[in-house]
């Protein structure tokens, strides 16, 4: 039996795991005990993190769509349809006509593939993953403020933090060691505030949880720093030195004095004004957000708010000190750090600034389209339209993790060739004109970047199931074959051009990956050691920006007609669009059937009863689940996971986006809630008189 | 309660199938069927007992024998459509296969049932563990004792075994059917099963019960029937729960210091209450 | 042949190398950081002697985390159906395994063994040896001391192995054990006075190097005599991270799943590890489910190991190896609930 340390396929904590191989077959999964995310700890989903890999609905051979069905074929021949077809959409309606969704699960090295094929090859900026739909405002809205949007200290950090302020993260449940190395730092003392509309897990553990009305985040923060700035609190050092355009911004934040904005959120002014001391007070404290700020209309403000919020109190750029968006897949961070994001290449260098733009022209000798493109929620309004002819979707699932399904079904039906390229069958793959079968986390080598920018080496433990083949081949080969030449030995060499053309990935090279686990970017040189926490002396763009923001209310408040919020998540047991969970004796087991959570009280009024059948509907569409009543939701609000194809939550969600980041709204919509069943009335014969029987 | 057949001490392994082939399958009830199961040697087993069926792609799953042992070989399992391999087992058809394992679990005491007053207490498909039982004391011509049925069900049309249940009653013993909610045609009792206590022309302190249902009946059952002074020991009872092996490995099925499919799943109110089993 | 014998340290590598013709060598070896795998030995001198706890146990080579059953071809002929039986039958021979993880053998055997045999845990068992090492240097989260299952065993073991500087003592305690010592009886010696005095202070050393000391006999009387409140098992059930791990690492933990995988060369019956901590565990006809409160799941848990398993097997569900410590998020392992408890239990008695 051999044991191979990788990293785990599931979230951005990036545990290290040992897949246990015998006999080519994946037995086993166990946690390094010295990895510093999950010293010997892992969630459930990484301690079956083995079982998918193997499964008989694994796609082994490449198929092709003929009169309707899809057929199986060789590589030779899908590989030379796709190259024929985007060749020929290409020419007849222009390479902007072409979409690409790279992968959040892919590797980075795949990922950077990914970009230059997109940008080289087919002369396109029109590439996007799903960091749309979760961190794009974080990467805009960092990005303006800091220069650099990506977690700023390490999870290590975490246990010896003293505050630990969470707002819109089920951390113990999403990001499960996070949540323990928080869970520790509140056994060595650390005051850890919540704020969540939802009585989440990690809310059980903190001393102080604040339930704002969902989509009011950004009055909150505005109120919490009003109160600072009140009770002179303020770093006015830091503030001077280190930032710009306060001035400004205080102007605005006048007006959200606590009172006011107890008003707006629900939230008690003097818990607003607790929550402002403790955290301000303390410089140990460590906020933490994740897609309860992002998935908003206003996405970016907020995640704006939260960088003034750590500004003004001048909580960065020490160890357990920063701000730190929780980011969700194992490879989000490095999928936008490798440019699979329509404006910038890899390392955020802009595709409108000539002198990026010439540098990657010169490093692959061929002429680069200038401005941006098209992010993911841009190309299924293009495909619906009909301008965007083609999409080659890689590793993502659109057809269950958009929102308002039933419009994303229609817009990828009227586009004219669509290519799928995954492990597993899924919603989007039944629309596929040409499939290819990719290799698992477990068939190859590469790097994954976690949520702590820590760029860790996958190393393959088995060979490729079927005929499946990495995704970093089928790109090398694709490329050759519509005559750009992509030849790579090995990842390694991958990487090496990624650390050539990315500052911040400089000195991150496979070889020096190999001992220990993994460096931390920025990195400049092979001599540098990686950075734990960002921004030490100066910010990534040298002053950090105070960016005015004001609240505004969500796209589709609740009224009479729809008069219930939902808000969408993900459920612990489960993994977004569930290919690889449900593949999982385990998991599938635990949570077969999607659920509504609804307040007692809201369900007492409807009539509705605990596991009883109901129909949830929006302006959009309608599902049918039962209903999970629960004080986990306060009154007005219920909560969909949305992992389930059989009641997707997302046929009901607010396609409305975040105009800058072009988020859409998962946290916010309004849907109406009926009971299926009218309860049983039971007529029961009237109750025996047991003393009266005994007695005979 | 103690095992009625001895323990395979075979060194064969115990997680390999027999083959079995459907005979014949009875469309009881809207999702019940009967099937009777043959084997190719006759297997030997008592009432209370359970088999695990198996479908090969869907996985196993618990199932009460329906019938006493015949010297053909037949079994008869009667199934409800719950789940994945319920649903599968549905749709095999006559002369298909079918795996089995077993006989496993303790099967009822019938010998307490010696010389006394026998009461059945069955709700909705937990007739069907009962029905061998049934059919033993018709078999014996049990002259001494008298045997009554409380049959409850959730509708009329749910009724498992209606027609059986009238040649039992031909057959000298006492039933009495309830429904949760009737229908047009349905004259009789409804409510529910231990409603039916004033039925019972019999004393509740020299009987025996043998309960069968869901959990809050069989405790709503055992209660009552405690209360009217029938011993502890005499409370039979059969409990279902989640199994992959049934055969006291794989853990599901643990209660207390005990596991349903070997400690069980017959046990009397007594060991209930000792090892707090239902709780 | 003796049962106690010694071993120059020079002659060790030669020696499993001969066993590793018949067997499959098991060791631990250094990995990533400063991890310890069990895994194939390529390499005899990289061996790591006097590790810290591997994740998960031992129990992996005779319990494994994912074992095929049964194989089943069915022609379409509908009457032929050929099953296979997939018992794994490589022979193992695992060295360097601690004491505490070999009491639990017995116990395990007790449990697979007796009534219905599970012939997949038998069969791999039996193409198994396990050369244990008396622990020198014990974690800081091992308890073994206070549970009498380690740091050194009397008897349970095949071949016991303890480290005296530049030579092994070496004890045998099984048939297998003595047949492979036999075979190379040319590399031993007989222990003289001074082998048994360094074997006897190496023991003495191993005991007095343990942080812990925990008494599960009391925790068990605590919680038979009620002591232990509801909210206490309340405060356990709401820091369950519901990972599995303290079952998955467990060396005494025995539940599985089994769960069939439709494959075009034949339909396959797998088991699986499975934890009681998971409602899905429980789950009956038509989802109900008997254990949906979290701290139903934590206490099954704790009442299994301590309560039942001495009534039924006769020792405590748990030998001290201190895994579930490594391993849980939430901090709510056996020692840590043994620790809490008993510190309830004194300032009780305090009021």
């Amino acid at each position: 039996m051999n044991k191979v340390l990788t990293v785990c396929p599931y979230c951005g904590c990036g545990c290290g795991l040992y897949l246990h191989v015998e006999n080519g077959k994946i037995v086993g999964v166990s946690p390094s005990r010295s990895h510093p995310v999950n010293n010997g700890s892992l969630c459930v989903k990484g301690w079956n993190a083995y079982e998918f890999v193997a499964h008989p609905d694994r796609l082994k051979y490449p198929m092709i769509r003929q009169n309707g069905e899809l057929k199986r074929s060789t590589w030779n021949e899908a590989l030379t349809l796709v190259a024929a077809r985007l060749d020929e959409i290409k020419r007849k309606h222009g390479p902007d006509s072409i979409g690409i969704l790279s992968s959040a699960k892919c590797t980075n090295e795949e990922n950077y593939l990914m970009m230059k094929f997109a940008r080289a090859v087919l002369g396109t900026n029109n590439i996007d993953h799903c960091a749309r739909l979760c961190h794009s405002s974080t990467v805009g809205g960092l990005a303006a403020a800091f220069g650099s949007g990506a977690m700023t200290n390490s999870i290590s950090e975490i246990t010896d933090a003293k505050v630990l302020f969470v707002i819109g993260s089920n951390t113990t449940e999403q990001h499960p060691m996070i949540g323990m190395h928080m869970l520790e730092a509140v056994d060595r003392g650390a005051i850890l505030i919540v704020a969540d509309p939802r009585r989440t897990k990690i809310a059980e553990f903190a001393h102080i949880h604040i339930r704002q009305k969902s989509g009011t985040d950004v009055a909150l923060l505005m109120g919490i720093m009003n109160s600072i700035v009140n009770e002179g609190l303020v770093d006015t050092d830091f503030v001077r030195r280190r930032t710009e355009n306060f001035d400004t911004f205080e102007e605005v934040l006048r007006r959200y004095s606590p009172d006011v904005v107890e008003g707006i959120t629900g939230v008690k002014a003097n818990d607003i004004r607790r929550v402002a001391r403790i955290y301000a007070m303390e410089k140990r404290s460590m906020l933490f957000y994740a897609m309860g700020i992002t998935q908003h209309i206003t996405g970016i403000d907020n995640v704006r708010a939260c960088a003034n919020l750590v500004m003004l109190t001048g909580h960065i750029g020490l160890p357990m000190s920063g701000l730190n968006p929780l980011r969700g897949q194992n490879n989000v961070q490095g999928a936008c750090d490798m440019g699979g994001l329509p404006n910038v290449y890899s390392g955020y260098q802009t595709v409108t600034d000539p002198k990026a733009r010439k540098k990657f022209e010169m490093a692959w000798r061929r002429k680069l389209p200038e401005s941006p493109g098209l992010t993911l929620t841009d190309m299924i309004e293009k495909a619906y339209d009909s301008s965007l002819k083609a999409m080659y979707i890689m590793g993502e699932n659109p057809l269950l993790s958009d929102p308002d399904l039933n419009h994303v079904k229609e817009a990828l039906e009227r586009l004219e060739f669509l290519v799928v390229q995954d492990i597993f069958p899924n919603e989007t793959s039944e629309y596929a004109d040409v499939i290819l079968p990719a290799s698992s986390y477990a068939e190859k080598d590469g790097t994954f970047t976690n949520t702590e920018r820590r760029v860790q080496l996958l190393r393959k433990a088995i060979e490729p199931i079927g005929e499946s083949k990495p995704d970093w081949e089928i790109i090398c080969e694709l490329s050759n074959s519509m005559g750009y030449e992509m030849n790579y030995r090995g990842t390694y060499e991958i990487m090496e051009e990624i650390a050539i053309l990315t500052p911040s990935y400089g000195g991150i090279l496979h070889h020096r990956l190999q001992e220990g686990f993994g460096l931390q970017w920025p990195c400049h040189n092979i001599n540098h050691s990686g950075t734990p926490y960002l921004h030490r002396k100066k910010f990534a763009r040298g002053l950090g920006t105070f960016i005015t923001v004001d609240f505004v209310p969500p796209d589709e408040p609740p009224d009479s007609e729809y008069p219930f919020l939902l808000t969408t998540g993900r459920i612990y047991f489960r993994y977004h669009t569930a290919t690889m969970c449900r593949r999982t004796a385990v998991l599938e087991r635990e949570e077969p059937e999607s659920f509504v959570e609804i307040n007692p009280e809201d369900a007492e009024r409807l009539g509705i009863k605990n596991r009883s059948m109901v129909k949830v509907s929006s302006r959009r569409g309608e599902i049918e689940l039962k209903a999970y009543v629960t004080n986990r939701t306060p009154e007005g609000i219920v909560f969909i996971p949305f992992h389930f194809r059989e009641a997707a939550a997302n046929i009901l969600t607010n396609p409305a986006t975040d105009p800058g980041a072009k988020i859409p709204e998962y946290k916010v919509c309004a849907v109406r809630i009926e009971p299926l069943a009218k309860p049983k009335k039971v007529r029961r014969i009237p109750s025996v008189d047991l003393e009266a029987l005994r007695i005979t | 309660m103690k095992n009625n057949l001895k323990n395979n001490k075979t060194n064969a392994n115990i997680y390999i199938p027999l083959n079995g082939k459907i005979e014949e399958i009875t469309q009881l009830t809207g999702d019940v069927r009967l099937f009777k199961i043959k084997t190719e040697t006759p297997i030997d087993y008592v009432p209370g007992q359970f088999f695990m069926l198996s479908v090969w792609g869907a996985g196993e799953v618990p199932i009460s024998v329906a019938s006493l042992p015949e010297k053909n070989g037949t079994i008869e399992l009667c199934i409800r459509k719950t789940g994945i391999v319920t649903s599968a087992i549905h749709s095999l058809k006559t002369g298909q296969s079918i795996g089995l394992r077993g006989p496993y679990g303790n099967g009822f005491p019938i010998d307490i049932s010696k010389g006394r007053d026998v009461i059945l207490v069955a709700g909705g498909i937990g007739i069907a563990p009962l029905r061998p039982l049934i059919q033993q004391f018709i078999k014996n011509h049990r002259k001494a004792g008298k045997v009554t049925l409380l049959y409850g069900s959730r509708t009329p049309d749910e009724i498992i075994f209606r027609d059986e249940v009238e040649e039992w009653e031909e057959s000298g013993i006492a039933v009495a059917l309830t429904v949760d909610k009737g229908n047009d045609n349905w004259k009789g009792n409804v409510g529910l099963v231990t409603g039916l206590w004033p039925e019972v022309r019999t004393d509740f302190k020299e009987a025996v019960a043998y309960i069968c249902g869901p959990d809050v009946m069989i405790k709503a059952a055992m209660r009552d029937l405690f209360f009217l002074g029938m011993p502890d020991e005499r409370i039979i009872t059969t409990l279902e729960a989640h199994m992959k092996c049934g055969v006291g490995k794989c853990g599901h099925c643990y209660i207390g210091p005990q596991y349903i499919c070997t400690d069980g799943p017959v046990f009397s109110y007594k060991e209930i209450k000792e090892q707090s089993i239902l709780k | 042949m003796k049962k106690e014998l010694i071993l120059d340290k020079n002659n060790l590598s030669y020696w499993l190398r001969q066993i590793r013709k018949k067997r499959e060598l098991i060791g631990p070896l250094m990995n990533g950081g400063n991890d310890i795998v069990f895994k194939s030995v390529d390499k005899i001198h990289e061996l790591v002697l006097d590790c810290p706890a591997s994740l998960p146990s031992p129990k992996e080579f005779i319990f494994p985390q994912y074992e095929p059953m049964l194989r089943i071809r069915q022609a379409s002929n509908v009457k032929y159906q050929e099953i296979t039986d997939l018992s794994e039958k490589t022979r193992r021979v695992i060295f360097g395994v601690r004491s505490c993880d070999i009491s639990a053998l017995g116990l395990l055997d007790r449990f697979y063994l007796k009534g219905h045999k599970d012939s997949y845990y038998a069969e791999r068992r039996r193409n198994t040896l396990f050369i244990s090492i008396v622990c020198k240097d014990p974690d800081p989260t091992c308890f073994c001391i206070g549970l009498g299952t380690g740091p050194y065993l009397e008897k349970g073991f095949d071949i016991q192995i303890t480290d005296l500087g530049d030579r092994y003592f070496v004890q045998i305690g099984s048939p297998e054990g003595a047949k492979t010592v036999k075979a190379m009886s040319f590399l031993f010696r007989r222990p003289q006075k001074t082998d048994y005095e360094d074997q006897y202070e190496v023991f003495l050393s191993s005991k007095a190097r343990f942080h812990k000391r925990i008494n599960l006999k009391g925790i068990r009387q605590m919680i038979l005599e009620e002591k232990v409140k509801d909210d206490f098992w309340q405060w356990v059930a709401d820091r369950c991270f519901e990972c599995g791990g303290c079952v998955y690492n467990c060396p005494l933990c025995t539940c599985f799943t089994v769960t069939d995988r439709a494959y075009s060369e034949g339909t396959e019956r797998i088991r699986l590890w499975d934890a009681c901590m998971f409602k899905g565990f429980t789950r009956m006809a038509g989802g109900i489910l008997p254990n949906e409160m979290m701290v139903k799941r934590t206490k099954r848990w704790y009442y299994h190991k301590l309560i039942h398993y001495p009534e039924t097997l006769g020792g405590f569900g748990c030998v001290g190896c201190g895994r579930c410590t490594i391993t849980c998020p939430g901090k709510i392992d056996m020692a840590s609930i043994a620790t809490k408890l008993k510190g309830l239990a004194i300032s009780e008695e305090e009021k």
